[in-house]
């Protein structure tokens, strides 16, 4: 997993937060996409406890959904990162 | 209240298509979309803060690219970031009811908008908002065929489309080590794609056999687009075997492994039936699974509206049925593209083409002779592209049945309730009145998750069609119902507080 450098130019980084940790990502990108850059598959849990990734990374299958800044259950396919936000990645249908 | 003459769902190909000629003759048309920029996902585009190089490879991109600057150009109305989760009549008094007649109103009536005959209910960053317009054109695209196999839940099991987009839109490889497994021609091209970006491509299989494969070819029809498109196709298979990717026939996806992600894909061999022939099992290692059996139309908001569907399996499942000037078959609901059958981006540009000339018939913008004219070289170009679309349909149909038997008894098959198709398949034996997906879902529950039953709909309908014998147009889909996408229900009491004062009834 890594983002393509080649015919590629991507504005300086920001730093957001994933599970407490800083990260940088790139304006414009999605937070699937930042999330997956910082080596984490799982990005929630069902309520059996099984691991669950991006599936379909076009907004129908919710399996990629997160929390951000407290707010639960969103897709992170479809959500582009934002300086500072705040997302814990791995809860029951993306809610803690 | 925000208003428009046309709302149009979907800024893809067919979408943006007809927005051009809508904002040539002056009618206020608005794109929605729930992507951030317009393309679709066939000619989905990086973010607006990334500059990258459109790639020699990546064909698609320049055919899109006339479209996609001309929508840039002509400044194009558009609500993007937006999903739209339900279609309403608005009745003679202007007021709008959430589902089934009289089930809940939502917004009160106002003087003089009683030519506006659609809401548009919408949700985005800023909370839920009615869009009213005189006409709904649907060109909402289709995403790619779930196929539920033992362990396709890991991490690492992805769309191929998926996969794509990633690599397209994002410049992001979503792992390291790929290998595709499918029935459409596609997914060579994507191979190949993630191959020249320095991905390892661990096989590419074919459920067709080799006979098949290459007796199929040769129905599809000889026109120029065929040409091209076979060029590509055959261009990519060539690139990948010198590199050396095995590129098999008669093989299917039985099974994924690995410890919380993808680390081996199991395969085995099938007959022409896709049947798996027992003993033939190989592993793959490799990191992340493309899966690329078909694709589904995405019906859900004019099922939801009432169209009338039909089950067409070739073209994507459930479709919508239409008419000449691709109105459906409710009053004031126009369909493009993928929503009437699967067909790829040249069918949908002309049919959006086509349906905007009969929005500006019916709004009386032109006459109806003028409308003909204007619809005639369009008509002749649709039915070019139509012919290569239903070859190219026939070649790569799903077979849902064989699909539908590599699901073991504890394959997950509904991912958001996690029902397994074993819970299914002892609902169905117990109950052997359970013959329509409604009654399983009501049963079992699954389709009740976040998804709304979009990635399990068809395995259902496969196992009931297995266990009765009914068919599938039988079996039927599960009933669409407002919000066709999950939205916050704090979104919904603001709007309500805000159109209302807070009153409650």
């Amino acid at each position: 997993m890594r983002r393509l450098e080649r015919d590629t130019e991507r504005p300086p980084p920001i730093v957001i937060e994933i599970d407490g940790e800083h990260i940088d990502a790139y304006p414009g990108e999605s937070l699937a996409t930042a999330i997956l850059a910082s080596g984490r598959r799982t990005l929630r849990r069902t309520e059996g406890g099984s691991p669950r990734g991006p599936f379909c990374n076009m907004g129908v299958c919710f399996d990629c959904v997160v929390t951000v800044d407290g707010v639960g259950a969103l897709r992170s396919c479809m959500m582009a990162v934002r300086p500072g936000m705040k997302v814990v990645t791995g809860g029951v249908r993306g809610a803690r | 209240m925000e208003r428009a003459d046309v709302a149009i769902v979907g800024a893809g190909p067919g979408g943006v298509a007809a927005a051009l000629i809508l904002a040539e003759h002056g009618v206020d048309a608005v794109l929605l979309d729930e992507q951030a920029r317009p393309g679709g996902q066939i000619y989905r585009q990086p973010p607006m803060t990334f500059e990258v190089v459109a790639h020699r490879l990546d064909k698609t991109r320049a055919i899109g690219k006339e479209i996609l600057r001309a929508a840039s150009e002509k400044k194009l109305r558009s609500r993007l970031e937006t999903t739209v989760w339900g279609l309403f009549p608005l009745g003679v008094e202007g007021v709008s009811t959430v589902g089934s007649p009289g089930a809940m109103t939502l917004t009160p009536a106002a003087a003089g908008e009683s030519a506006a005959a659609m809401a548009v209910a919408l949700s985005g960053e800023g909370g839920v908002d009615l869009l009213r317009a005189r006409r709904v054109l649907l060109a909402p695209g289709a995403f790619d065929l779930p196929v539920a196999f033992p362990e396709w839940t890991l991490p690492g099991v992805m769309a191929a489309g998926g996969i794509q987009a990633f690599v397209k839109s994002q410049r992001f490889l979503p792992g390291n080590r790929f290998c595709f497994v499918g029935a459409h021609p596609l997914q060579i091209v994507i191979a190949d794609q993630l191959l020249n970006e320095g991905a390892e491509i661990a096989g590419v299989f074919f459920a067709q056999t080799r006979p098949s494969f290459f007796d199929a070819m040769k129905e599809l029809p000889n026109v120029w687009t065929s040409w091209e498109k076979l060029g590509q196709f055959f261009a990519a298979w060539r690139r990948l075997d010198r590199a050396g990717v095995p590129v098999s026939f008669g093989k299917i996806i039985i099974g994924a492994e690995g410890h919380g992600e993808v680390e081996r894909a199991v395969v085995a061999s099938v007959d022409d039936a896709w049947d798996v022939i027992p003993g033939t099992e190989k592993t793959v290692p490799c990191d992340t699974i493309g899966l690329n059996y078909g694709f589904v139309a995405s019906t859900e908001l004019g099922r939801q509206a009432g169209c009338r569907q039909r089950w067409s399996p070739s073209e994507g499942g459930w479709i919508l049925e239409h008419d000449e000037w691709m109105r459906s078959t409710e009053p004031y609901i126009y369909l493009a593209g993928e929503i009437t059958g699967v067909a790829g981006a040249d069918v949908a540009i002309s049919e959006g083409r086509l349906a905007a000339i009969g929005l500006l018939r019916d709004l009386g913008r032109v006459g109806a002779g003028r409308a003909s004219q204007l619809a005639a070289p369009i008509r002749r170009k649709l039915r070019r592209e139509r012919r290569f679309a239903r070859a190219l349909q026939e070649f790569a149909a799903p077979r849902f049945d064989a699909l539908a038997g590599l699901m073991s008894d504890k394959t997950v098959l509904c991912r958001c309730e996690e029902i397994s198709c074993g819970q299914v398949r002892q609902a169905l034996r117990e109950n052997p009145h359970l013959g329509t997906a409604n009654a399983v879902k009501l049963f079992t529950r699954a389709g009740m998750g976040p998804c709304q039953g979009r990635f399990c709909a068809l395995s259902v309908a496969a196992l009931i069609a297995a266990q009765s014998g009914n068919d599938f147009s039988d079996i039927g889909s599960f009933t669409a119902r407002p919000p066709t996408k999950p939205l916050p229900l704090a979104d919904l009491a603001r709007y309500w507080d805000e159109t209302t004062g807070g009153e409650r009834s």
